[in-house]
């Protein structure tokens, strides 16, 4: 079965009705690690950027104001808790939505900055995860029209592999690349980071990393490629 | 769609539409997208955007099972949640470029319609009523629209309006109402006339805070040459 050659031995499953949650050790890993990166980053305080002045011996101090500081821990915590949930999910949709709210929290805590470049860049970022929405919610949605199920534990032990099902797969991944910045989006979430307030900003990156690999695990499961 | 996946009861028809349904989404996604490549201003290009949103919702609701429905519900929050955030930021960012103050309605605004000026409050008053008999969503919109020509009105005749900062906690609160209706039906069902009443309420009060809120989206395409 493919489940186990990817994320090592099934520990388990959580079964809801429908949803089947699945443990290994990948999962586990992935879902722990994330769980310490939030609580590291709950009592933490934000860093205050220093810029050095051209031409004098001055400098400049850029730091975040306490209305401000609150706002982004918040919503620095929703978005490692949804990463979280992405990492445990046996369920398709379920994936795809902690997926979106993961693109729509990175949104929120770059939106109270100061600087208009950066509002400028989380605005591209935040149409083009809207346009992926498209492709993420649409490959699932075609994925349910070809296999129809959207659990993974059923789509990793089903005996083939429709066309279809493939082309859904792509569709996805076309989704995951665009909802989480990626290679031929990365410009605008590049640019997003650059503001004052490091740890929370930091998230952004890493829930995005987080997301790729457990979306690499997921499309191979539904492909059937190991 | 797998045909030994569909119930033998599903007519052909039905199992023959999911194709079309599926090209027209990826069509109507293509020219949203057209369309988004072609425009200047970010409003224009956020609100074509919505565009390739609802081609989402469509890609889904072609899968035309009840798991279906119950995906659209979410994808399409999702859709608002994110549209919602978006426009903040744009707002948030032309509110930098401007300047703090900003009145309700900044634009220059001519409307010299005699509706303007002579009832304006009564007709309001008559749509926020009626709105409020219908309850639900469609009295939201109604009331809500109510709300719109009052404020329309009083920029018309040249009066200050006053804003109220505290209509989005309204909203949150309505929500809730509307939250606490839809449990109570599941905890307590001989009391479903409540519950009802509870989330429609909720609901008319949610929908006609939010258009209320519409007018702010203006606010940011002003000072924009």
């Amino acid at each position: 079965m493919s489940l186990t050659s990817i994320g090592g031995d099934l520990l388990g499953t959580i079964p809801l009705g429908d949803i089947v949650l699945y443990l290994n050790p990948l999962h586990l890993f992935l879902f722990v690690t994330i769980i310490i990166f939030t609580i590291l980053i709950a009592i933490s305080r934000t860093e205050t950027q220093v810029e050095a002045m051209f031409g004098s011996l001055e400098e400049n101090k850029v730091s975040v104001g306490m209305k401000e500081f609150k706002h982004r821990r918040f919503l620095a915590i929703i978005c490692g808790l949804a990463t979280a949930g992405a990492m445990i999910t046996g369920d398709l949709f379920n994936f795809t939505l902690f997926m979106a709210l993961i693109g729509i929290v990175n949104i929120g805590i770059v939106s109270a900055v100061k600087q208009i470049d950066v509002l400028d860049s989380a605005y591209q970022y935040g149409l083009i995860a809207m346009m992926c929405g498209l492709p993420l919610f649409g490959g699932a949605a075609i994925i349910l029209a070809s296999t129809g199920t959207l659990s993974l534990f059923t789509l990793a032990a089903a005996p083939t592999v429709a066309p279809m099902t493939i082309f859904g797969a792509l569709m996805m991944l076309v989704g995951i690349a665009g909802e989480s910045g990626i290679a031929p989006f990365f410009a605008t979430k590049a640019e997003m980071f650059r503001t004052p307030g490091s740890p929370f900003i930091l998230i952004i990156h890493l829930s995005s990393l987080f997301i790729i690999v457990r979306s690499v695990e997921i499309l191979l499961i539904i492909i059937h490629v190991i | 769609m797998v045909v030994e996946l569909v119930p033998q009861y599903v007519p052909a028809f039905f199992q023959s539409m999911y194709t079309p349904a599926l090209y027209g989404g990826l069509i109507v996604a293509f020219i949203a997208l057209i369309g988004i490549a072609i425009q200047k201003k970010d409003i224009h290009i956020l609100i074509l955007t919505d565009l390739v949103g609802l081609a989402m919702l469509i890609v889904v609701a072609a899968v035309g099972t009840d798991l279906a429905e119950a995906l659209v519900l979410p994808g399409l929050v999702v859709e608002l949640a994110e549209i919602m955030a978006i426009s903040e930021i744009l707002i948030s960012r032309e509110m930098r470029k401007i300047g703090p103050k900003q009145s309700f309605i900044p634009s220059e605004f001519s409307l010299d319609m005699e509706i303007m000026h002579t009832a304006p409050n009564f007709l309001a008053l008559i749509l926020i009523a009626y709105g409020a008999f219908l309850t639900g969503f469609t009295g939201g919109a109604v009331a809500g629209g109510g709300i719109i020509i009052y404020v329309l009105s009083r920029k018309a005749r040249g009066l200050p309006i006053a804003v109220v900062d505290g209509v989005g906690g309204i909203s949150g609160i309505a929500w809730c109402l509307w939250i606490i209706g839809f449990v109570l039906f599941f905890a307590v069902p001989q009391y479903w006339l409540l519950s009802l009443f509870l989330a429609a309420l909720g609901l008319f009060l949610k929908v006609a805070s939010k258009m209320g809120l519409m007018g702010i989206l203006m606010r940011e395409e002003f000072g924009k040459k």
